[in-house]
């Protein structure tokens, strides 16, 4: 594939992942913010896989299909089948900050990603290092959301968030980090995902919903 | 014993025993499989120590790598991991009687435990910054069900916010050794070696400095986060608080540590790659706001865990603030409190924990006067606090008199002032608090407290290795000197 | 801790004989580590003792043991102190209820009392240091079934800790300037170093160790841990424990730092001014016993801290001689407070077996029932007021004689701060008259005016004993204090900057170079024989004239009989000392005058209660405690529980990092 064809697949890949985490912050259902995270995912795991198309790389191509297959099925369905049990009432987020507020820091966020992460990632490999501060612009969403929103869930929606920025950042700037870091790390957060969502129904039971305003019994 | 087994064995040992908690049906099986598991910890320190002392490197893997560092925290583990499984049989054995734990509950408990062993050595021993990463998150996704063992609305609520918090800060962490790599691939270190220890402090001064910069700073936040540092200190009481007591031991006595330890390995990088001071800055910083925080919740604490829990976070604040100085003194001095305070709060701990099981609470005014109740625990209990206050003959006095001297060699004696005048206050508290459970007033007739052979054991075990290793403690000094050369010290 | 065996059923007589056992065993403990001390003393003082270095000792430091003529003298008076103490201890403890542990602490307080002038190296020094802290705490909390008790144990330990840690301080600077661990090797170096570090050393040692030695504004502790100690350890504290700081402060300050501007000298000599001072106003109108001796400990070291300001000030202006002189008066002094005030507490502590009493207001007439603790203590407050038979007159003496011999136009400063010294020697001498006429007169002579005063009982001869040993050394170093000379001697040819001659403690004590000179042992023979005259006189020619007795109501001006309750209470006594140091005291009174029902002019009864706390403690500490209490509750209410508030709190760490980053 020609220079011009992968940079622009790479930019609407990195396009893709932005616009996703801005709807992420606009929609308050948790299903379709899993949905969302599955396009994310996709998205993400398809940087590598242009990667390893156009450098011929089946070593990248494997950690393409790796990433597709953990980010865009396994995490979004973890999260979703712990929807399944709740009542309907409890798959909204009903957050701190009101939409229109939440969507004007996110494009402040996009913006402040944009400045100050610019400068930093330089030079890299391929040209799609211009976009490496789409990674960091999902960080900071992610970190906006985590402060944010009150489901339970929402929550685990919002680390995983940030872990695609990471994620993001790594793959456009570079061809990712080693294969046994990647594999780790993706391992941990797959048994972050599994053990949030064990507690978040125990916190249902125990607390009868999964609003994190309940928790607030230990305290100084 | 050869090179390579003695590497692999902290880490192979503990998940063996992992899997016979999981698989055995004998309670006694899983029990002596879970002590010996870390007495065998314990033995492969000593014997990497002992090797290392002649400084040469036991085994350069790729992946698991030996300094003297790795030898004395892996000796440091196994101890405290021994002290903390002896006392688990205990405490599981307690809950057993009373049928609060069901056996399905009580094997995830030890392979759990086990688990957690395991992430730590593997966390030491790892030459690889990746490597590190996964063996920390590794620890946080071992201990989350631990501090959950207790299945109470308070200890969910702890979990929560232990995973939450941590898995946050952590996150930032793995950010910042994305953008670490990213820098080194661009200095031309090959993709391969870009995360390994070595080579990156080899050609530190090769890597971008504004790159580096953000990425040290992410790691010293985010690897911060499991030593308590502020800001995400948060989740540190009410996990420890909430914990079953030999798992807060465990925690809070040596998790703590290897997360300072890992700190340590990244400011000696930050050193090589940015000059002294941006770590040093930033260390001083991060220390004394949780010297300060720390300080004051224990000001007027309440509940006795809590305490001994914000008493960890003033400790891992003082450190930070000797970490930042980076002289042998103070790193030696670092390593040497690392240990003792590892004793003190096990101990401590779990004589908590076996109070909390015969008063049913851990709130300091209802425990008054346990001297009157149970004296041996009484006595344990007021040797800990004694060893935490930083007193002689117990080794945390020397290991704080070294930190302060190596500050002094670093011109940095205001910020040591400063700290000093804050652990006043917070030892005062502690004095304070520890009076008033010794000998205050009874809140009701208690009946008399016996102490479990368990707590027995780790009480006296503990109190004796503190005395022996401040009072005769001296040949530990070559040891010490290597780990603090292979920590970068100045 | 409880005394009992772990099994409460065993037979209350074993469990007594096994605590006495165990008070005797402590006892005999404590006095073998004294003469162990003193033995060590005579050493140190004749040839110096070590240096010796146990390099496995005590990890990343090593110990290091060597002690000069300075160290010996302090481990000759922290010994004898120690050996009479001890003895005393095993008889006062065998019918009380002190905990083992509390019982054991005793000789190990003493052991880590001599350390100190042991240690040969700062980091042993500092453990030395905080051994000590830890013993007596231990050993305070005897009785801490009362909460007086815990809360004085609170304070003792913040405070000694925040005076450990400006000796850290001080020492870590020294050693990192000075690159070495050994004070004889700092004491070589300490000339190189720069003048802002000799400064922050000085300043904050001399805030250390004055804290220890109960100078003002660090002394809150002292009255409040003194009163609540059982008296053997009160005795330890207040002669042998205060002493150490004034080990330290001639050590460090004078010795290793060899000397400094003329500032510090001031600040030395303010510090020593207003401890006395503040000191004996409070002694005067303490109405508990040990409180009064505590604060008097305070005025006396004030007193020494005086002494040695006054030396450090006239070597600057190069009066050699003087300020020998003056530096004699302030070990002196040290050596004699240790005498009186080591039998004046065990005094107190007998009065407090016999009776249970310590509140001046309440006691009295034990004169006739306790006739040798009476004499005994008589002989500590003589001490303790510096009066001619008394064993704090020499050092008095030969401080108003360095004070008052300088040269005129020697300097400005030398003219304005001598005769102010000079002053408040003479006011702290006459309040301490006062203080000590108070604490003996009310509560020996006179009436009992209490029941459990009437009850009291002499104690037992082993109790006796050890208080007759002190008195004695008492009158020794009153009337020849010759016997200190020798070590005086060499000591002062140690310290740098004192090659002026050395006064002469003979029969007369002569001072070199100045006209001054007085024999304390012929002025006692004289008033004892000046007063057996009078006596044989009046009873000589009296005798025809002696009128018949005869048995008879005393007149009482027709209100009925008297009574115990018309004497003067210590309260009475010195009221006017607190109306005329009103401002200084800031005492709480509270008039309550109640009517009879029927009629408002009427009154059925007045209610007086006075009470005078410490105006450091109430006015400087309490308000910074508050301040620390009200920073901790603001930092409790941020940390809600809110896991959005945390999280936020940790998102404040990547702006950081971000912004360091540029």
């Amino acid at each position: 594939m020609s220079a011009g064809t992968y940079a622009s697949l790479v930019d609407l890949a990195a396009g893709l992942l932005l616009l996703s985490a801005v709807l992420v912050v606009w929609r308050r259902d948790l299903r379709a913010a899993t949905r969302l995270l599955a396009v994310q995912g996709a998205a993400l795991g398809a940087i590598p896989v242009l990667a390893g198309i156009r450098a011929r790389d089946a070593h990248l191509l494997v950690v393409g299909a790796a990433v597709i297959a953990l980010r865009a099925v396994v995490f979004p369905r973890l999260v979703a089948a712990r929807l399944r049990g709740a009542p309907s009432h409890d798959r909204e987020g009903a957050p701190v900050v009101n939409t229109a507020t939440s969507l004007l820091v996110t494009a402040l966020l996009v913006t402040a990603a944009y400045a100050l992460g610019g400068s930093l990632v330089h030079a890299g490999p391929s040209s799609s290092a211009r976009a490496a501060p789409v990674g960091f612009a999902l960080v900071l969403v992610g970190v906006f959301l985590l402060a944010t929103r009150r489901h339970a869930l929402s929550q685990v929606v919002a680390l995983l968030l940030l872990d695609n920025g990471i994620d993001a950042v790594a793959f456009l700037a570079s061809h990712g980090v080693p294969p046994v870091v990647e594999l780790g790390a993706s391992l941990d957060v797959l048994l972050a995902i599994v053990i949030l969502g064990v507690l978040a129904g125990r916190m249902h039971e125990k607390f009868g919903g999964t609003d994190l305003d309940d928790l607030r019994e230990l305290h100084e | 014993m050869s090179g390579a087994l003695l590497v692999t064995l902290p880490v192979a040992a503990p998940v063996a025993a992992a899997v016979v908690a999981v698989v055995a049906p004998w309670p006694r099986a899983r029990s002596a499989s879970g002590v010996a598991a870390s007495l065998a910890v314990l033995a492969c320190g000593v014997a990497l120590a002992a090797g290392n002392e002649v400084g040469r490197t036991v085994a350069d893997d790729h992946l698991l790598r030996v300094d003297a560092a790795a030898a004395f925290m892996v000796t440091v583990i196994g101890a405290i991991g021994t002290l903390a499984t002896v006392a688990g049989v205990g405490y599981l054995r307690t809950e057993g009687a009373r049928d609060a734990t069901a056996t399905r509950d009580a094997r995830r408990y030890e392979a759990l435990v086990q688990v957690f062993l395991a992430a730590m050595t593997l966390s030491v021993l790892a030459g690889n910054l990746g490597v590190v990463w996964v063996a920390i998150e590794a620890t946080t996704i071992s201990t989350a069900f631990l501090v959950g063992h207790r299945r109470t609305r308070s200890s969910l609520e702890a979990t929560w916010k232990y995973v939450v918090i941590c898995s946050f800060g952590i996150t930032l962490a793995f950010f910042g050794v994305v953008l670490l790599y990213l820098a080194a691939t661009q200095a031309g270190i090959p993709p391969a070696q870009a995360l390994d220890l070595g080579t990156l402090s080899a050609h530190a001064a090769r890597l971008d400095p504004a790159l580096t910069r953000l990425a040290v700073g992410l790691m010293l936040a985010g690897f911060g986060t499991k030593a308590g540092l502020v800001p995400f200190h948060t989740w540190l009481a009410d996990a420890h608080g909430q914990a079953p007591a030999p798992v807060s031991a465990l925690m809070s006595g040596v998790l703590l540590s290897v997360a300072l330890v890992v700190v340590l390995r990244v400011r000696s990088l930050a050193d090589a790659a940015l000059g002294p001071g941006f770590a040093r800055d930033w260390l001083l910083a991060t220390g004394l706001a949780t010297l300060l925080v720390a300080v004051s919740l224990l000001v007027a604490q309440r509940d006795l865990k809590r305490l001994l829990a914000y008493s960890s976070l003033e400790q891992m604040g003082l450190l930070a603030v000797a970490a930042a100085s980076g002289t042998r003194l103070a790193i030696e001095g670092i390593l040497l409190v690392v240990a003792a305070h590892g004793l003190a709060k096990a101990l401590l701990f779990v004589t908590a924990g076996e109070l909390q099981h015969a008063e049913g609470t851990t709130s300091i005014s209802d425990l008054a006067g346990v001297a009157s109740r149970a004296p041996a625990l009484a006595g344990a209990l007021a040797a800990g606090l004694v060893a935490l206050v930083g007193l002689p003959p117990f080794a945390l006095f020397a290991g704080e008199i070294a930190i302060a001297r190596g500050m002094a060699d670093a011109h940095l004696a205001t910020a040591l002032a400063a700290a000093l005048v804050l652990l006043v206050v917070g030892s005062g508290s502690l004095v304070s608090h520890g009076v008033t459970v010794l000998f205050g007033r009874p809140a009701r007739e208690g009946r008399r407290v016996r102490a479990s052979p368990a707590t027995a054991v780790v009480a006296v075990t503990g109190v004796t290795v503190l005395l022996v290793l401040g009072v005769v403690g001296g040949p530990l000094a070559h040891l010490l000197a290597a780990a603090a050369t292979s920590l970068g010290a100045r | 801790m409880s005394a009992g065996a772990p099994d409460a059923r065993d037979a209350p007589a074993t469990s007594g004989r096994r605590h006495e056992r165990a008070a005797l065993a402590a006892g005999i403990a404590t006095s073998l580590l004294g003469a162990a001390g003193v033995a060590l003393g005579v050493v140190a003082v004749a040839s110096g003792v070590g240096p010796v270095r146990v390099g496995g000792a005590l990890p990343l430091a090593g110990v290091t043991l060597a002690a000069g003529a300075t160290g010996g003298l302090f481990l000759l008076l922290t010994g004898a102190v120690a050996v009479a103490v001890g003895a005393y201890s095993a008889g006062y403890e065998r019918h009380g209820s002190t905990g083992p542990a509390q019982l054991a602490a005793v000789p190990f307080f003493v052991a880590a009392m001599l350390l100190v002038p042991l240690a040969g190296s700062a980091t042993t020094f500092l453990a030395a240091w905080e051994l000590m802290a830890l013993a007596s705490l231990v050993a305070i909390l005897a009785d801490h079934a009362r909460a007086a008790v815990r809360d004085a144990a609170r304070w003792y330990a913040v405070m000694t800790h925040l005076g450990f840690v400006a000796i850290l301080l001080a020492f870590v600077v020294l050693g990192a300037a000075g690159h070495a661990d050994a004070l004889a090797v700092l004491e070589r170096r300490a000339g190189s170093l720069s003048s802002s570090s000799r400064d922050v050393v000085f300043l904050l040692s001399f805030l250390g160790f004055g804290a220890k030695a109960g100078l003002v504004p660090l002394h809150v502790w002292l009255p409040r841990a003194h009163p609540e100690a059982p008296s053997p350890v009160s005795a330890l504290m207040s002669a042998a424990m205060v002493a150490t700081g004034v080990y330290g402060i001639v050590r460090i300050d004078v010795e290793v730092l060899g000397g400094g501007p003329r500032w510090w000298a001031l600040v030395v000599v303010l510090a020593g001014a207003t401890s006395a001072l503040f000191g004996v106003i409070q002694a005067s109108v303490s109405t508990d016993l040990k409180r009064l001796l505590a604060y008097s400990t305070t005025e006396n070291m004030g007193l020494v801290t005086l002494a040695l300001g006054s030396s450090m000030l006239l070597a600057d202006y190069g009066e050699r001689s003087l300020a020998t002189v003056a530096l004699v008066a302030a070990l002196v002094h040290v050596v004699a407070h240790a005498a009186f005030k080591s039998l004046a507490f065990l005094g107190a502590g007998a009065v407090l077996f016999a009776t249970g009493l310590r509140d001046l207001d309440l006691l009295g007439g034990l004169a006739t029932r306790m006739p040798a603790t009476t004499g005994l203590f008589f002989v500590a407050a003589l001490g303790a007021s510096g009066l001619p038979l008394g064993a704090g007159f020499v050092g008095e003496w030969l401080l108003v004689q360095s004070l008052i011999h300088s040269r005129p136009g020697t300097g400005t400063l030398l003219a304005l701060v001598m005769p102010v010294a000079v002053g408040v020697v003479a006011l702290t001498t006459g309040l301490g008259v006062a203080a000590m006429v108070k604490a003996s007169g009310i509560a020996f002579l006179a009436r009992p005016r209490s029941a459990e005063a009437a009850r009291a009982h002499e104690v037992p001869a082993a109790m006796v004993a050890p208080m007759a040993t002190l008195a004695a050394a008492s009158a020794v170093l009153a009337v020849a204090p010759s016997a200190l000379a020798p070590a005086l001697g060499r000591l002062a040819r140690e310290l740098p900057g004192h090659p002026g001659s050395f006064p002469q403690l003979g029969l007369l004590l002569r001072l070199p170079g100045v006209a001054g000179s007085v024999s304390p042992g012929l002025l006692a023979v004289g008033v004892v024989a000046a007063s057996g005259g009078v006596v044989a006189l009046r009873a000589l020619v009296g005798r025809s004239r002696r009128p018949r007795g005869t048995r008879a109501p005393l007149w009482s001006g027709g209100a009925g009989a008297l009574t115990e309750r018309m004497q003067y209470t210590a309260t009475s006594f010195a009221e006017p000392l607190q109306r005329v140091f009103d401002d200084v005291l800031r005492p709480d009174v509270d008039v309550e005058v109640g009517h009879v029902e029927e009629s408002r002019y009427l009154v059925e009864r007045v209610r007086y209660r006075s009470r005078i706390g410490d105006v450091v403690e109430e006015r400087v500490f309490s308000r910074v405690l508050d301040g620390v209490h009200a920073w901790a509750s603001l930092v409790r209410r941020v940390h809600n529980g809110s896991v959005h508030r945390y999280l936020a709190i940790g998102a404040l760490a990547l702006v950081a990092a971000v912004a360091v980053a540029r």
